[in-house]
């Protein structure tokens, strides 16, 4: 460019190196403080998915030798029926969980939003999701187990007469009931979760859509609900890859090695890992299993596009 | 805005997070990797098992009593309260190497724990001057897995023979008038009439007998028609005739109600419930099951017989067996076997089995199962113990295999695959496995 650089005068070259010093100085502190966090990442995200990745190709009991599968881990698994099924399983909790637990929860959250004190139904609301999920199926086990040791289907048959279904053991029902804890369980979540983004629509809007003489529903449908599409766009993404995730609740509260309409993906990573050893098989169902979740949480993002304003 | 706390303080303390968050997930600590003497010379030697509140119980009375005697050793016991989830937790100790210096072990997980290298050989050590009890202190037949090549890796911590328990009035009501127990001791209680009992007790609408899912009912099964499950190494359960008929007739039975599986039977009406009431006439089980019929308040109703055979004569039954194992990467391994060969010793089962479910492994603490007098045939399931048989050791060689088998044979019991197509697969999954 022909532009010559000025020779600097030597006065101003120390402060220079010290700036230079003082960026290196800055720079090891900063480390030290995201130290706790990159370490946690690396010790509990990437390492544990890379090892999964090398183990999804590896035969493996968890004690003896691995060796190399390439992808029969992967083809043994994609051709196992109790795979399919827990797949299928799996799906269909999603399908009953999110539609309905976020919508109750919008429900709950829009009425919420009305009253005063908000903050002591909050509370009471969010109870089911501090509380340990093992307490929380044991509960519910109590409650839902069959004939006389359940306290519905005892009230039930003892008020009414009424013999109602094996909850948790007929295969049919169970993966209904698994359900309904889970959408109790999360539900104190979305409420708060969704109370929070009612709370950001300016009541100008409002306002001006009532002035225009817009009734309750046409104002939840133009304004309440575009504005807190973002919200829902969130809560859903959160509760499908919760859904795809369940396990702890189901293993206490049913057993689904014995019970196939209860055996979900996670479920059936576990029994392959941990029951049956096959640790390999195990990775393999996780990838799986990633890449579904991969698959469904790109679809969303992609219909999002449609659906979700994120202009205020 | 500044802020009154210094960088260095900052950074000291998520130096001291990370510290303390990477310490307190490198698992429980101490015992096999660093449970060395403590301060004041003392050793700390970790111990796992799993167990109920009860055996928890009794197990705390042993560890008492050993720290009184041992007062340089302090002992750390780890209790999972489920079978099902101890030897997943006890796997990932053992690959972390964290597990406890000695630990409980299940039949049907040591064969693949021996096979891996990571339980310590006894044989030198049992034959020491230290061990309190010796190899043949122990019936062969219960080490099963436990033992390779003529080494000992486990020590049998007790048994619970596999017998069949019976109601005498359910039996009465299906119009059988033949005691199984006198049977037996005719030298008559063959297969052919215990089926016709258990037709009999269909019937009578009654279902004839109950089951437990797993080795220890279809293998005894198996015997009882003269089968083989296992042959020179090979899974001939669906290939030898006898053991076919074996399985056909139990998943023929399971179809048409007269066996009935407990382990799928709902909770409002499970296997203890229906073997109360008398809505079925047998029920197969261990020593355990006193506690269940104490349940029913009619303790004489009920006795026990060992499972038919063939012709009659007595044969080998399936034994329900637990080991004690040592870690081979115990650093306290002098004081690590001292607690190991007092826990299977005679005193030490004497102590720790009484007023249990349990039927003892070693041969002189037979006053256990008999001095209650209960049930009436009490010394049949000491018979069954000295002349049975733990797990195959080819089958608990093979990680995950025995469940495999289990897990599809409980598709066939309960019709979700047709029989044939069953045994095709069931010899498909264990040769797949076994290689």
């Amino acid at each position: 460019m022909g532009v010559v650089t000025p020779a600097r005068p030597a006065a101003k070259a120390r402060p220079a190196r010290a700036a230079t010093r003082v960026r290196h100085r800055d720079g090891w502190w900063a480390a030290l403080f995201l130290a706790p966090q990159v370490i946690g990442l690396l010790a509990f995200l990437v390492f544990p998915l890379g090892f999964a990745v090398v183990l999804a190709f590896m035969k493996w009991d968890g004690l003896g030798e691995k060796s190399w599968a390439g992808f029969d881990n992967f083809a043994a698994q994609l051709s196992d029926p109790d795979f399919g099924t827990a797949v299928w399983n799996t799906v269909k909790l999603a399908f009953l969980t999110v539609p309905v637990g976020l919508a109750l929860a919008l429900l709950i959250a829009l009425a919420l939003n009305q009253v005063k004190g908000k903050t002591f139904y909050r509370v009471v609301y969010f109870l089911p999701v501090v509380t340990s999920s093992v307490a929380v199926a044991v509960m519910w086990q109590i409650i839902l187990a069959s004939g006389d040791y359940g306290v519905l289907n005892r009230t039930v048959y003892d008020w009414f007469g009424i013999a109602l279904p094996n909850w948790l053991e007929d295969p049919g029902w169970v993966i209904v009931s698994i359900a309904v804890v889970t959408i109790w369980s999360s539900l104190g979540l979305n409420v708060v979760i969704f109370l929070a983004g009612l709370q950001t629509i300016p009541p100008a809007l409002m306002e001006a859509a009532r002035i225009d003489g817009a009734g309750p529903i046409r104002v939840f449908r133009s304004v309440t609900l575009p504005m807190i599409s973002p919200t829902v766009f969130f809560s859903t993404v959160v509760a499908v890859i919760s859904s795809f995730q369940a396990f702890d609740q189901i293993y206490v509260l049913v057993n689904p090695d014995h019970n196939d309409g209860a055996r979900t993906i996670v479920y059936q990573i576990y029994d392959l890992g941990f029951q049956n050893f096959e640790f390999g098989m195990s990775s393999a169902a996780a990838l799986i299993l990633l890449v579904l979740t991969l698959l469904v949480t790109l679809v969303q993002f992609g219909v999002q596009k449609r659906f979700v304003h994120y202009d205020s | 805005m500044s802020f009154p706390i210094s960088k260095k303080a900052l950074a000291a303390a998520a130096l001291a997070l990370t510290a303390t968050v990477t310490a307190a997930c490198s698992g429980s600590g101490g015992g096999t990797t660093g449970g060395g003497a403590s301060a004041g010379g003392k050793v700390t030697i970790r111990w796992s098992t799993w167990g109920s509140a009860e055996d928890v119980a009794l197990y705390k009375g042993f560890n008492d009593d050993f720290m009184k005697r041992h007062p340089n050793v302090v002992l750390k016991m780890e209790t999972v309260p489920k079978y099902e989830d101890y030897h997943p937790k006890l796997l990932t100790q053992l690959t972390s190497k964290t597990a406890p210096d000695v630990f409980f072990v299940g039949d049907d997980n040591v064969g693949k724990f021996v096979a891996a290298g990571v339980l310590s050989p006894l044989n030198d050590k049992l034959a020491g001057p230290d061990s309190k009890s010796k190899p043949e202190d122990f019936s062969e037949g219960i080490y099963g897995g436990a033992k390779k090549d003529g080494q000992i890796y486990g020590v049998p911590n007790d048994t619970n023979p596999e017998v069949l328990w019976y109601g005498k009035k359910a039996l009465k009501e299906a119009g059988i008038t033949e005691d199984p127990a006198e049977l037996n001791a005719a030298g008559k209680w063959t297969m052919a009439k215990y089926l016709e009992m258990n037709a009999k007790l269909k019937a009578a609408g009654k279902a004839g007998s109950l089951f437990w899912n797993w080795y220890g009912s279809t293998y005894s099964v198996i015997g009882g028609f003269g089968g083989k499950v296992w042959d020179g190494g090979r899974f001939v359960a669906t290939t030898d005739p006898k053991s076919r008929k074996a399985l056909e007739t139990l998943a023929k039975g399971y179809a048409d109600k007269t066996f009935l599986s407990a382990d799928v039977l709902p909770a409002s009406n499970g296997a203890n419930t229906q073997f109360l009431k008398g809505t079925a006439g047998f029920f197969a089980g261990g020593r355990w099951m006193i506690d269940v019929v104490k349940k029913g308040g009619d303790l004489p109703n009920y006795d026990i017989v060992p499972f038919p055979s063939e012709t009659g004569q007595p044969i080998p039954g399936a034994v329900a067996a637990s080991y004690l194992a040592l870690n081979k990467d115990s650093k306290n391994a002098k004081e690590a076997f001292t607690f190991l060969t007092e826990f299977v010793s005679k005193e030490g089962q004497l102590l720790r089995l009484k007023g249990g479910g349990a039927v003892p492994s070693v041969k002189g603490a037979e006053q256990i199962v008999l001095e209650g007098n209960y049930p009436a045939h009490a010394q049949t399931l000491l018979d069954v113990r000295d002349t049975g048989f733990a797990n195959y050791p080819e089958e608990v060689a093979v990680p995950g295999l025995t469940k495999e088998i289990n897990d599809h044979l409980l598709k066939v019991w309960t019709g979700k695959v047709a029989f044939e197509q069953g045994m095709t697969e069931l010899q498909a999954i264990v040769d797949g496995k076994i290689g």
